[in-house]
């Protein structure tokens, strides 16, 4: 038996930083499916995304647009879950030990969303509309002196090494939590989950701050007028509700489909996992309705235009829907006990809440490109693209590793974990 | 009362215990080795036997305080709201100032008895009966400030929607209408809220009562409360389901309270972080009230095995964890002002780092945002003079970002020729300090009359509640005790693979 996990190969590091350690897995805990489980995934994502890529030669702005959305909905998502993976270490909550893994897996995402956001570099002059240098020359027709006014802040080098500071926080967090939970499946230290507490501990406050100017970054600037110091918690919520559904979803995946981790993960941990979907469906309306409310209210011109493109045209559709399919619906849905025990309405729920927080994003960046709503196929085939690669990875992960953390020193009482009902 | 028995009260004195019965543990709640017995006895006999001297001496000098608050309030209801230092700029002086600050001290106590209580952390159970209680008063002291700031305050039922005689309504687009019922609504629930967890301790005290008329008005109070398993059965889903529906209403009341500045279009008032914002803040403020309260209560009644130096370590890190939530909101807001591209909204961030209220500025951001940042420290947070000073320092703080939002966003605004400067008069610093007169008023009667720490459920929490406690491996039932043994319930799986360890690697 291996002491310690080692390190893969550069090309693997962005996929899984370390070698399987399935070797050491407990026969309960071992990944018996096959490589279909991510092959098929990551297959149908390339191909998605090589059909997107014709439309790349139709039409460059559709192209980006649901690209970023797509790129955005991983971001977050990815981002929620490590949120998910900090608090429950700093809390030592033990009802979660037996989906730690999945969180896990699904938190090495960075490097890989990294290299898929190359792209969008193609697109910042489609994108990003303060990218364009006529706006700061007084002389240009185009000047716009609120623009030029932010020039010190929104501009391309300094955005790029934001967005690479960003990163590296990310990754950095993300490779401490992954890497000291498989060496504790390896071999149990008990240094390490102090040293996970210690690292949730100074990495909340560093990933509250990136989270919060990365979504300035990446899309609020999309509208480079319009701002709202809300913008980086609503950007948060969409996330960790995302987060919640896909943990949700893989372990009801790995239980349905293969059969793994059959009395592991059990109802009680699914009425957890449920009133945390019901907690984010909740504070994502707080927060939007916060945001939209206190602007409605203001009626200040230069914020209020970021809600009236929303409102007019074909969006109002997408903003009366996103209060009945992302709140309401989902909030009568959580609310009884029996139906978040119930695995396949869990299933169904975190399905429909993932396709909810892809259609927040959508709302939030499209209006940008088109004033009169609708959708373009290249929304589906981007976010699908994208999405089956990253799905793809994340099983990847989960098939080379023990699918609990079976040296985590609250395992067993996680195992025997009861709601009080 | 001839209790005579010597109640350990201070894990320090308790003789180390014998290896193996976990007196020593850290993850125990209770220390020193308490039955349930020294639970009832240690929590009830202060409720019982005559009040010390020192309650006499603190209650005179709450009371003439609360007196004091009455007198002045008559004062200013006599001679009309001028006497505070309000002025035209500043509509708003210190009575909202202290209406926000109250508020807030007073939802750490719903967050303790409801949104730990959801979280399901254990070691909520010794501060919470004393945490509602100072929701409830911290919510009194509130009311007071809406009620008499209004220039008639004999006019304030007007804001009740009440059919009357001129077919008059109030305008449901206000803020300040809204408060109305969030703080009304906010004050029944938590009054509800402590008196349903109150009941079953309330009974302990009636069959305790030696006294004829003790005994009747306990009886009264604790409703019939015989501790049934059906009674319990109830009793448990109506606490959970108060506490399902306390967590929304706190999160939305401070909302709507700052909702009061944020619907408007002043700058520094009109932004979307708000609402969480201030949230955050009013927990990081209520829960350096509770720390400043526990730390005493604990000394003086000798609670130290209840309110172990663990509680107010957690406490303290959720004061780390808030206050760096507030600090994370001035950065924002300080961004998101230059970011605009707003004049105004820029001047009015320049104008409080650098304008004539500078100083209230540099003490907010002194007292919230760098001095909390001392918790990360595990020898500090657990150092009970440090933590006292700081939990004043941060309610100081506090009370001085109400007073930086609201001031120094009124006293410069738009028009230059408006710009003004206000400054308090004694009836603003008496009508304060007063309000804390009344606060401690009614905090050392509760602190006299009613249980302060919930027995019942300290003594639900304790290793021996567990029906597994003296028998781990089984159901409870040592084997010979006359009951059937059955075997240890594991999961199947767990059984199965407990020992594979020595499964061949794939």
């Amino acid at each position: 038996m291996p002491d310690s996990i080692n390190r893969s190969s550069l090309l693997k590091w962005l996929v899984d930083p370390v070698q399987s350690t399935s070797g050491v897995a407990k026969r309960a805990y071992r990944f018996v499916g096959d490589r279909r489980a991510w092959l098929v995934p990551m297959a149908l994502g390339v191909a998605l995304l090589a059909i997107s890529l014709l439309g790349l030669w139709e039409s460059p702005d559709d192209f980006f647009f649901a690209y970023l959305v797509g790129w955005s909905f991983l971001l977050t998502t990815a981002l929620g879950g490590l949120f998910f993976l900090v608090f429950n270490h700093l809390t030592r909550a033990h009802w979660s030990v037996v989906v730690n893994r999945i969180n896990e897996a699904l938190v090495w995402a960075f490097p890989l969303l990294l290299l898929l956001g190359l792209p969008l570099l193609f697109g910042m002059h489609d994108l990003y509309h303060w990218t364009h240098a006529g706006l700061y020359d007084p002389g240009s027709p185009q000047y716009d002196e609120i623009l030029a006014g932010k020039r010190a802040y929104l501009n391309t080098p300094f955005w790029l090494v934001r967005i690479g500071v960003y990163f590296a926080v990310w990754t950095l967090i993300s490779y401490r939590l992954y890497t000291l939970s498989l060496r504790q499946d390896v071999r149990a230290d008990p240094e390490i989950p102090a040293a996970l507490r210690s690292t949730s501990a100074w990495g909340l406050p560093l990933l509250a701050v990136t989270t919060a100017f990365a979504s300035y970054d990446i899309l609020m600037s999309t509208d480079p007028h319009w701002f709202s110091t809300i913008f980086g918690v609503y950007f948060f919520s969409g996330g960790a509700l995302g987060a919640v559904a896909t943990i949700t979803l893989v372990s009801l995946l790995l239980q349905r489909t293969g059969g793994l981790l059959q009395g592991v993960i059990t109802p009680e941990h699914y009425h957890d996992l449920g009133k945390y979907l019901f907690g984010f469906v909740i504070f994502w309306a707080y927060i939007a309705f916060s945001q939209y409310m206190l602007y409605w209210y203001g009626g200040i011109p230069e914020e209020t235009v970021w809600f009236q493109h929303r409102l007019q045209g074909g969006w109002a559709w997408h903003s009366a829907a996103l209060v009945v399919f992302h709140f309401l619906i989902p909030f009568l849905m959580l609310l009884p006990q029996a139906t978040k025990r119930a695995g396949t309405v869990m299933a169904v729920l975190s399905v429909w809440l993932l396709g909810m927080h892809w259609f927040d994003l959508h709302w939030v960046v499209l209006p940008v490109l088109r004033e009169s709503g609708g959708f373009h196929w290249l929304d589906f085939t981007c976010w699908l693209g994208l999405t089956g690669i990253f799905a793809g990875g994340l099983m990847y992960r989960l098939s080379r590793h023990p699918l609990v953390p079976q040296g985590h020193p609250s395992l067993h009482d996680s195992l025997q974990f009861e709601n009080m009902q | 009362m001839e209790t005579s028995k010597k109640l350990p009260t201070d894990p320090s004195e308790s003789p180390p215990s014998p290896a193996g019965d976990g007196a020593a543990d850290p993850e125990r709640l209770v220390q020193g080795n308490l039955s349930f017995h020294d639970i009832t006895e240690m929590v009830s006999r202060h409720a019982e036997k005559k009040a010390p001297l020192a309650w006499y001496v603190a209650f005179g000098v709450s009371l003439s305080g609360a007196l004091l608050l009455i007198g002045l309030l008559a004062y200013v209801v006599w001679n009309g709201i001028g006497v505070w230092g309000n002025n035209q700029p500043v509509g708003w002086g210190w009575p909202i100032v202290n209406f926000v600050f109250w508020v807030g001290i007073g939802h750490a106590g719903t967050l303790i008895s409801a949104i730990l209580y959801l979280f399901r952390q254990h070691w909520r159970t010794a501060i919470n009966r004393a945490a509602e209680a100072m929701t409830i008063f911290a919510v009194i002291c509130a009311l007071i400030w809406p009620t008499f700031h209004v220039g008639r305050v004999w006019a304030i039922y007007w804001t009740l929607p009440i059919p009357n005689q001129m077919a008059m309504w109030p305008q449901f687009k206000s803020p300040l209408l809204w408060d109305v019922f969030a703080v009304s609504s906010y004050f029944i629930v938590s009054t509800l809220f402590w008196y349903v967890g109150l009941v079953p301790d309330l009974a302990t005290l009636r069959d305790r009562a030696k006294n004829f008329w003790r005994q009747r008005i306990l009886a009264f109070f604790s409703l019939g409360w015989t501790g049934s398993n059906r009674h319990w059965r109830n009793y448990e889903k109506a606490y959970l389901l108060l506490a399902g529906l306390a967590t929304p209403l706190v999160l939305s009341v401070h909302s709507v309270v700052s909702f009061d500045f944020a619907v408007s279009v002043i700058p520094g008032w009109h932004t979307t972080i708000f609402p969480p914002y201030f949230v955050a803040g009013a927990i990081f403020s209520g829960f350096a009230m509770v720390v400043t309260l526990m730390v005493i209560t604990r000394e003086i009644y000798g609670l130290k095995n209840l309110i172990t130096i663990d509680h107010l370590e957690k406490m303290n890190i959720i004061i780390l964890l808030t206050g760096s939530i507030v600090g994370f909101a001035y950065i924002t807001e300080f961004f998101m002002a230059w970011y605009s591209g707003v004049e105004y909204e820029q001047y009015a961030f320049i104008n409080r780092a650098f304008g004539p209220y500078a100083w209230a500025y540099w003490i907010m951001m002194t007292c919230n945002l760098i001095t909390p940042q001392l918790f990360w420290s595990k020898r500090l947070r657990r150092s009970i003079p440090v933590m006292f000073a700081l939990s004043i320092v941060v309610n100081i703080g506090m009370w001085f970002e109400r007073f930086v939002i609201t001031i120094t966003s009124l006293h410069r605004d738009f028009l230059p020729s408006s710009w003004g400067y206000f400054t308090a008069t004694w009836v603003d610093i008496g009508t304060f300090v007063g309000s804390f007169g009344l606060f401690f008023t009614l905090f050392l009667l509760f602190l006299r009359f009613v249980p302060m720490v919930a027995m019942a459920e300290v003594k639900g929490v304790m290793p021996e509640a567990d029906p597994h406690h003296y028998d781990p491996e089984g159901n409870g039932h040592a084997e010979g005790d006359g009951e059937p043994y059955i075997a240890p319930a594991e999961p199947a799986l767990a059984e199965a693979y407990r020992n594979d360890e020595t499964d061949a690697p794939e």
